[in-house]
């Protein structure tokens, strides 16, 4: 039944060592999901490269036979960007994880694309420089899968997304092709097509290898916890913060279901009568940090925040982002299994799309707490429920579906930084046109015209798009 | 012949924007453009893209059409002006987000911004002239670059029309946004080859409190770059940039090389700041502040390279910019933006044809074996047909770049001929 049939393994086997082909279905079931662990399918086979040669020797192989393929990295992701739907073969970039160059000088960094994250910012932190995008999953997420989703994080405020780190790539298309994108230096001539295969989630080939920025560590940084009655109350402070001209470095809100079960997991200290609580972090010269400090605080008591307090050092501050990039982790604690959306709206909406959130919650009977990136609007409600309850499984994808409707309606987007993946597939004509769509399609093709890579991904297939009211592709329980 | 299919396209064009929207170029836009029509809708511009389609006419969206005068070889017949189609869609200063049309001048639009001291912090030279439409087309940048980012980093939304007459939109109106491809990023620096922006979506920041700028004079380049990596490395510029002597009188009355390096923040930061400037480059040059400070700065920024006889940008890894910019020879002048690695550099005096090729055969040589890349800005009349424009990409990557022109442009009428490979 398999298109990975004996020829093929065998053709592997000559371009890989015996422990790069995992084809038994026991040890491929760990590789059946990513984060988004709705819809669950193992793929045929799974392959580890450890060279861009080898790589492109597998794509090669795979293309004579029209086989497709499902990028890996670390399998974070939240979307089901690399559930394996209708490609036999899954390849994972884990051992492809060298850092290649470290160009101080330059503020550079070449990686291969299965290096995690967090590994980029420790190997540089020690003359003062660091890698920007920061997702709560960085000690686990690599760079290639960051690319594809370009992520995010708290600190995206001030310093933008992977896009805006990404200088050059190297890219194995569908056929095997390797091609570099892009160049050390800030500007090309020619289209930008590094910025097209940054957030492309896989479905223009397999990135090997990136170039990124390094930024140079600030000099100091404040970082406050703001404690408010409501969560109405907590994104009133965020626009007011805002509009006095300070912008910080993160802004992060909990609220009180997240708060508690943050508390109950890491004992970090967060006042367990609050609404909602802002984690603002400003940075800079030491010269202008305490007015800075002084004013976010005044503009948060004015907003009507309950307490503001200032970390006192490094370890303090250090417990305020575990608390925050752990989040997540400790709601697991609360139900057997959570959905987490990634919404988006204009900042000054805010208060308007909690309301949203709070009256689904209600209306679903499913508790949902939110943790986000309350700077940039970007939500993340987190929707607890039972996968063993069928009922709740339908009303989880319902109730995700209703919040990011009211995204749209707001002018924002479905998703900020976790992608489209097959997820949110069935939302994308609510903000996309059939003339989007199709024009998206013919970039897409540019890079891979038989849809081999990623397939079923981001772009939904025309006429597909009709039953966004229906249940889309039910969760196999 | 040519008369009569000009004076058809005219009557056409008319039937579809009206006899008073028809124009002849001026003189810049001569080299551009046969004709320019002033769509007052997408509409209209949907309609003049599917006549032009059907009759493989050439067209090119036009902002100042400074930069295409520079890069066409022959005008395409016609020039889309976006002049009439210049108006702020939404602003809502607390989301720190403008849209608007794409005939808009980034000065128009930060003016309309000042009330709420925000600004699109992308400053190309006349920003008084340059419209969104260009500023994304030609990826114009300037002196901010360095603190800010370039216009790819900070445009989040973008409408366009593309092949069949077609509006199609990417991105959206949220500073976050992962949904769909980033149609954005190939848009800018697309020289208007890829289709016709119509509107656009920016973050924009605020506008810092107090601006002060250091300018420190240097009698050899080798000394103000080495100064400007201490600089750098040491405090967070707002801009970091070098001036070849030529080009400093404007500033200061010595004929050498100056060393401008921009501060912001609130009084006490730029009080810091100053001072440690004045500790890392001793008391040498003077710091400016308050109205002085902007108006260097708007020098810094205006410097005109579009009528020198030969002007190209660099680009390279920041570390090897003063190196590269000696290797260019010593007969050039250069703005250099020091932080980013980018610079612009000029033959002041009008090379012989020959001399002109060799020249630009040089810099891109010496652009090349830094890892960098070079792209002309301007050139005289008499060599202009000479020299190409744009480096080569590598063959693969040229390859994808040909597969995208052909599926976005089938009909091969927007801009053709002038971009990178001949696309
Ligand atoms: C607890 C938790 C917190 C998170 N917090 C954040 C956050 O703050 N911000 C954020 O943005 N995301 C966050 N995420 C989501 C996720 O971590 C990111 O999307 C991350 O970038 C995925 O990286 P990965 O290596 O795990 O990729 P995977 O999950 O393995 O893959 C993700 C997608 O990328 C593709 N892909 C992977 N590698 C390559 C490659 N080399 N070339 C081409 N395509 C490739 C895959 O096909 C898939 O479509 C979080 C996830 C978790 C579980
Ligand atoms: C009177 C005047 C004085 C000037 N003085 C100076 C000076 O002193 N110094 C100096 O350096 N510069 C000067 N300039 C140039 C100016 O500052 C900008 O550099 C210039 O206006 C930027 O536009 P452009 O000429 O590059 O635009 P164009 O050449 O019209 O456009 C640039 C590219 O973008 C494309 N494009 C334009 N609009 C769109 C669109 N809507 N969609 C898609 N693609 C598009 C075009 O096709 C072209 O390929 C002056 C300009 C004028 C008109």
């Amino acid at each position: 039944m398999s298109a990975i049939d004996r020829k093929l393994l065998d053709e592997f086997r000559e371009i890989l060592d015996a422990d790069g082909i995992v084809s038994r279905a026991t040890e491929l079931k760990v590789y059946e999901c990513d984060g988004w662990t709705v819809e669950k399918r193992a793929p045929d086979v799974l392959l580890l490269p450890r060279s861009t040669a080898q790589l492109s020797a597998i794509l090669a192989a795979l293309h004579r036979r029209g086989v497709a393929f499902v990028p890996r990295g670390a399998g974070t992701g939240l979307s089901g960007g690399c559930l394996s739907l209708n490609a036999p073969a899954m390849i994972c970039t884990s051992r492809m994880n060298r850092i290649l160059e470290i160009d101080f000088d330059n503020r550079r960094v070449e990686a291969e694309s299965g290096v995690v994250n967090l590994h980029v910012t420790n190997a540089v932190k020690s003359k003062g420089y660091f890698y920007a995008p920061d997702p709560s999953s960085q000690v686990a997420c690599t760079i290639g899968g960051n690319i594809a989703e370009n992520s995010g994080g708290p600190h995206t405020l001030k310093y933008g997304v992977t896009t805006n780190h990404v200088l050059a790539l190297e890219v194995v298309l569908p056929d095997g092709e390797v091609v570099e994108l892009g160049g050390p230096a800030e500007e090309r001539c020619g289209y930008d097509l590094v910025g097209v295969v940054v957030g492309a989630e896989g479905t223009a080939g397999i990135v090997t290898r990136a170039t990124l920025k390094l930024m140079r560590e600030p000099e100091n940084h404040r970082t406050l916890l703001a404690a408010f009655p409501d969560a109405d109350t907590a994104t009133r402070a965020v626009s007011m913060i805002i509009a006095s001209g300070i912008v910080p470095a993160a802004l992060e809100m909990m609220d009180q279901l997240i708060i508690r079960a943050v508390e109950d997991a890491f004992n970090v200290g967060l006042p367990l009568d609050a609404g909602a609580v802002l984690i603002i972090e400003l940075e800079g010269l030491e010269a202008g940090l305490t007015a800075y400090a002084d004013e976010v605080a005044k503009t948060a008591n004015l907003a009507g925040a309950s307490s503001v307090r200032l970390a006192r050092d490094e370890a303090e501050r250090a417990l305020l982002w575990k608390a925050r990039k752990r989040a997540f982790g400790a709601v697991g604690r609360l139900a057997p299994n959570y959905a987490t959306q990634d919404g988006v709206v204009p900042r000054t909406c805010l208060p308007r799309i909690l309301r949203v959130i709070a009256d689904v919650s209600r209306r679903y009977d499913l508790r949902i707490g939110n943790v986000f990136h309350a700077g940039d609007g970007n939500l993340h409600p987190i929707i607890l429920y039972d996968e063993r309850e069928p009922d709740q499984v339908r009303r989880a994808i319902d109730a995700g579906r209703e919040i990011l409707k009211a995204c749209i309606e707001m002018g924002g987007s479905l998703t900020g930084e976790h992608g489209i993946g097959v997820e949110k597939i069935g939302e994308m004509p609510l903000m996309f046109s059939p003339d989007d769509l199709r024009v998206m399609t013919e970039l897409r093709h540019v890079f891979d015209p038989m849809e081999r890579s990623n397939p079923g991904k981001v772009i939904p297939q025309p006429g597909a798009c009709v039953e966004v009211a229906a249940p889309r592709r039910q969760a196999p329980i | 012949m040519a008369a009569t299919t000009s004076s058809n396209l005219a009557n056409r064009l008319n039937s579809i924007v009206g006899a008073d929207r028809v124009r002849a170029p001026t003189d810049t836009e001569a080299r551009a453009a046969d004709a320019i029509v002033e769509p007052a809708s997408i509409e209209e511009i949907c309609e003049i893209v599917r006549m032009c389609e059907a009759d493989r006419i050439a067209l090119a969206p036009i902002g100042a059409a400074r930069s295409l005068a520079g890069i066409r070889r022959s005008p395409v017949a016609l020039g889309i002006s976006m002049a009439r189609l210049a108006r702020i869609v939404a602003y809502e200063p607390d989301d720190m987000t403008i849209v608007a049309e794409s005939g808009i001048t980034v000065g128009k639009l930060n003016a309309a911004m000042a009330g709420a001291r925000q600004r699109l912090p992308v400053d190309p030279c006349g920003p008084g002239m340059t419209t969104l439409g260009s500023l994304i087309g030609a990826a114009h940048s300037g002196p901010l670059r360095l603190s800010e980012g370039a216009s790819r980093d900070l445009l989040i939304g973008v409408r366009f029309v593309g092949h069949g007459g077609n509006l199609v939109h990417g991105g959206g109106r949220v500073v976050k946004n992962v949904a769909g491809y980033d149609l954005m990023k190939l848009m800018g620096g697309a020289f208007g080859t890829l289709g016709i922006v119509t509107e656009a979506t920016f973050k924009v920041r605020p506008i810092p409190s107090d601006y002060s700028i250091a300018v420190v004079p240097y009698a050899r380049a080798a000394d103000a770059f080495a100064a400007a990596c201490i600089l750098n490395d040491a405090l967070p510029l707002s801009n970091l940039d070098i001036l070849s002597p030529a080009l400093a009188p404007r500033f200061n009355s010595t004929s050498q090389f100056l060393l401008l390096a921009g501060v912001s923040g609130s009084p006490l930061e730029i009080g810091c700041q100053a001072g440690r400037i004045r500790d890392l480059v001793g008391a040498r040059g003077e710091i400016l502040s308050a109205d002085g400070a902007l108006r260097s700065y708007e020098l810094l920024r205006d410097v005109d390279f579009h009528s020198a006889p030969l002007a190209a940008q660099i680009a390279v890894p920041p570390a090897s910019l003063a190196q590269v910019l000696e290797a260019c020879g010593n007969d050039i002048e250069f703005r250099a933006h020091a932080g980013s690695g980018v610079a612009q550099i000029i033959l002041a005096d009008e090379p012989l044809a020959e001399v002109a090729a060799k020249t630009v055969a040089r810099w891109r040589e010496v652009a090349r074996s830094a890892r960098g890349s070079l792209r002309l800005i301007a050139a005289a009349p008499a060599f202009r047909d000479s020299l190409e424009f744009f480096d080569t990409p590598n063959d693969g990557a040229l390859a994808l770049m040909r597969r995208l022109k052909a599926a976005f442009d089938p009909a091969g009428i927007f801009n053709p001929g002038c971009f990178v490979g001949g696309i």
